[in-house]
């Protein structure tokens, strides 16, 4: 007795609670809810379409308006995939996802065979066959069956009700999609939680180990395979191969030969290594009287730089130029490396003093001495690699959603609600209405193929023509 | 190459553009003048445009031996055929020949414009050499194509729930003009709120098309907006669950290539966005309430999103996914 008084007591103080908890679910459950939602989520990724992601505050306010560049940065639009605004937003549709499913879709599943009022719904029909009821009643069980329904019978109130369905199983369809979608976000959880991801450049002849896992890659070759085509347009240096020949030492310290190429990822204790890019390193040579002056004590990559020793000038790396036109001296179109050169840009403190394009081997002055040439190029291969565990649970997760919309959309769960009377001897009235989980109008023409097809019976046995049965009933 | 090849590339190419024309202006004509004898020109022409067209492109494949889809102009031209092939076979099942005006002249569009980026017959850059290209992209343009289709047909919904918007303003001025207490004004303000499920969901072009009105009369010949809302889920339920398979594919490529099966990359953003797009429509369209006028426009939006996700980003936008040099 006061283990029941101290339960309701905790009842009503649970009350508005409880009543704030089921309000909460309601709306999360509601669909223009959800819907408002995922156009949240559209707008969002919209403006990381638009806006470059990832840049300093420096790109943004070079590339757009002072005030547009301002709210870039402020309200961090620049790593919009990331932000919290984002990441809420998916997180309340996993919630709405999670109500709807549960208080909508699955107690909605297989709605129960009751009565219903036919006229009331607004596919119905009423129509006349010769016969008694009952010997009706097995005529239309035998049609309705011939094209696929699933027929049952039940007694209510004393009148044999028949209940045809279709598609039944689809109904489960957007149960199956939001579980997808869930399966979906818990895989990508997993690499957030477990997995992890890098770049790293090797120069032929070199060494690189993933710091993750420990493998080594040796890189004994990279090479390229550039062909010119003959286009409408002229000729374009159409890229047609990458290929990095290395070994590769997992945790097992067996070295294994390895061909790295795109579309073609080397597998290395569960952790991919992609061919990625590749570049030409460049040794550089600055002397200041003729005398050398080191610089670097490896080959610069594209972007790489030094400052000149006792001044504050800097010389930086910026391109690559495989043909220099000799006509011209400036750089030709084809990319190969026939008579190449690099583009170094030269900085005085912070601000950028000139660039010049040099020819391999050709020394330029640099004033106050100073001389640099580009000795060689060493060609080096750029790698990616990813350690990516929840890979197989977004796969099953991808599948599952495409199965549940599949079934959601493809296929029509309709239900015909069939009455039939005996309205004078040797004739039934058969009542018969339908509805579906998609409204009236998407089941209208089946409907109307359907009744006819029930009055041509007052003919004729039209009931075991299963070849009129369509093979899919799709939406 | 074979200049007797290059020739039979350049011929097919020529009897696609010119049938898809042909079949445009024909349909476009049984659309305004429901004349048989137009259907029955217009979607013969639309078969043989979009057999010439899959022929061209089985042509270069067979020529070159690359895969034809590797840059604009084919992934244009593969549209335009699906586009066809899509509005044929909704045709043959549904009748969708009043809309075929529309397609074809999208398909003529898309095909004449692809031609600009038709750069003769280069071999596939490396990223592209993957079986993956034979999977990812015809499933992804039969999506696009699908969800033209049913922008098509989006048209034409709009276009005819315009016009009874319109007629019904028409009766309830010319009620609100007659003597109070004529049959009229009863009749007026009663159609303009009719039962939950109508047949007739247009009742004053079928009341303007009674009394004699020539373009109610044309309007009304159309399908009813029941009928082409239902059009549009059916074609919309056809590109979507495609998007979704196209984007998945497309993943799994990405894991392939470039190491990670989602890197933000502006083309898989704003595929992504027209999923969402249409998962909001498929969404509201499970509601009575929404189903019809709200669901059209969204099948807009999302045709323009799609717009903008398989032209927009790739001639626009720097990604992996770019056309720009």
């Amino acid at each position: 007795m006061e283990a029941r008084r101290s339960h309701s007591v905790a009842s009503r103080a649970l009350g508005p609670l409880r009543e704030s908890w089921d309000d909460l679910v309601r709306l999360f459950a509601h669909v223009p809810f959800g819907v408002s939602l995922l156009a949240a989520w559209a707008f969002l990724t919209l403006i990381g379409v638009i806006v470059e992601q990832g840049k300093d505050p420096s790109f943004y306010a070079a590339e757009y308006a002072p005030p547009l560049a301002r709210l870039i940065v402020r309200l961090d639009l620049g790593n919009i995939y990331h932000s919290p605004a984002y990441l809420i937003a998916i997180g309340l549709i996993l919630c709405s996802m999670a109500a709807a499913t549960f208080t909508k879709v699955i107690p909605r599943r297989i709605p129960r065979l009751n009565p219903v009022k036919i006229d009331a719904i607004p596919l119905h029909a009423r129509v006349r066959i010769a016969g008694d009821a009952e010997s009706v009643r097995e005529r239309l069980a035998a049609f309705f069956a011939a094209r696929g329904w699933q027929v049952r019978k039940r007694e209510f109130g004393g009148a044999e009700w028949t209940f045809a369905d279709k598609n039944n199983w689809a109904r489960r369809g957007v149960l199956v999609a939001h579980l997808g979608f869930l399966i979906i976000a818990i895989g990508t959880t997993i690499y957030w939680a477990k997995g992890y991801s890098g770049q790293f450049a090797v120069l032929s002849g070199q060494t690189a180990t993933i710091p993750e896992n420990g493998a080594t890659i040796a890189l004994h070759r990279f090479a390229y395979r550039i062909d010119p085509i003959q286009t409408k347009a002229g000729t374009v240096y159409q890229p047609i191969d990458y290929v990095s020949n290395a070994t590769v030492t997992g945790k097992d310290g067996l070295p294994r030969d390895a061909v790295i190429r795109v579309n073609q990822p080397y597998d290395v204790d569960g952790t991919l290594i992609y061919q990625a890019t590749y570049g030409f390193a460049i040794d550089f040579r600055l002397t200041r009287d003729g005398r050398p002056v080191p610089v670097s004590d490896h080959p610069l990559k594209e972007g790489e730089g030094f400052v000149i020793p006792g001044t504050s000038r800097a010389i930086e790396y910026t391109r690559f130029v495989g043909t220099i036109d000799r006509a011209t001296g400036q750089p030709a179109a084809d990319p190969r490396p026939n008579d190449p050169g690099v583009v170094v840009q030269a900085f005085d403190g912070d601000r950028p003093a000139g660039s010049a394009l040099l020819a391999l081997g050709q020394p330029v002055d640099l004033g106050a001495g100073y001389a640099l040439t580009a000795q060689r190029y060493i060609l080096y291969s750029g790698f990616q690699y990813r350690y990516d565990p929840g890979i197989p649970v977004v796969g099953l997760g991808a599948l599952i959603l495409l199965l549940g919309a599949c079934a959601a959309v493809y296929f029509l769960p309709a239900r015909l609600f069939v009455l039939v009377r005996e309205s004078e001897p040797g004739t039934s009235e058969v009542g018969i209405a339908a509805t579906t989980v998609k409204g009236y109008e998407v089941f209208e023409e089946r409907f109307d193929e359907i009744v006819d097809a029930l009055r041509r019976m007052q003919s004729g046995p039209d009931a075991a023509n299963p070849a009129r049965a369509p093979l899919l009933e799709s939406v | 190459m074979d200049p007797t090849r290059e020739h039979l590339d350049q011929l097919l190419l020529q009897i696609g553009i010119s049938a898809y024309v042909v079949a445009a202006l024909a349909l476009f004509a049984y659309f305004l003048m429901r004349r048989p004898l137009l259907r029955t020109v217009g979607i013969p022409l639309a078969v043989l445009g979009c057999v010439a067209q899959f022929a061209e492109l089985g042509a270069r494949w067979w020529m070159t031996g690359v895969w034809p889809l590797t840059n604009l102009y084919g992934s244009l031209s593969l549209f335009s055929a699906v586009s066809a092939a899509i509005f044929l076979l909704f045709t043959i099942r549904y009748d969708l020949a009043f809309v075929g005006g529309f397609v074809m002249t999208f398909a003529a569009m898309a095909f004449t414009y692809g031609t600009t980026w038709n750069e003769g017959y280069m071999p596939a850059v490396p990223a592209l050499q993957s079986y993956w290209i034979k999977i990812h992209v015809p499933i992804v343009i039969s999506a696009y194509a699908s969800f033209m289709v049913a922008f098509c047909v989006a048209l034409i919904y709009l276009l005819k729930a315009a016009a009874e918007n319109r007629y019904a303003r028409r009766r309830v001025a010319a009620a609100a003009a007659a003597p109070a207490g004529t049959p009229g004004a009863a009749s007026a303000f009663t159609a303009t709120s009719p039962p939950p499920f109508t047949r007739d969901d247009t009742p004053a072009i079928t009341a303007a098309a009674g009394s004699g009105d020539a373009s109610a009369q044309w309007l009304a010949g159309l399908p009813s907006l029941a009928k082409l809302d239902v059009m549009q889920y059916r074609i919309v339920a056809v590109g979507w669950p495609l998007l979704a398979l196209g984007i998945i594919t497309g993943a799994m490529w990405a894991k392939e290539a470039w190491g990670a099966y989602w890197q933000w990359d502006p083309k898989e953003t704003a595929a992504l966005i027209s999923w969402i797009v249409y998962a909001v429509y498929i969404h509201l369209h499970t509601r009575p309430d929404y189903r019809g006028n709200v669901t059209t426009w969204i099948n807009v939006i999302g045709f323009l999103s799609i717009v903008f996700c398989y032209l927009g980003v790739n001639i626009f936008i720097s990604g992996l996914h770019s056309y720009k040099m």
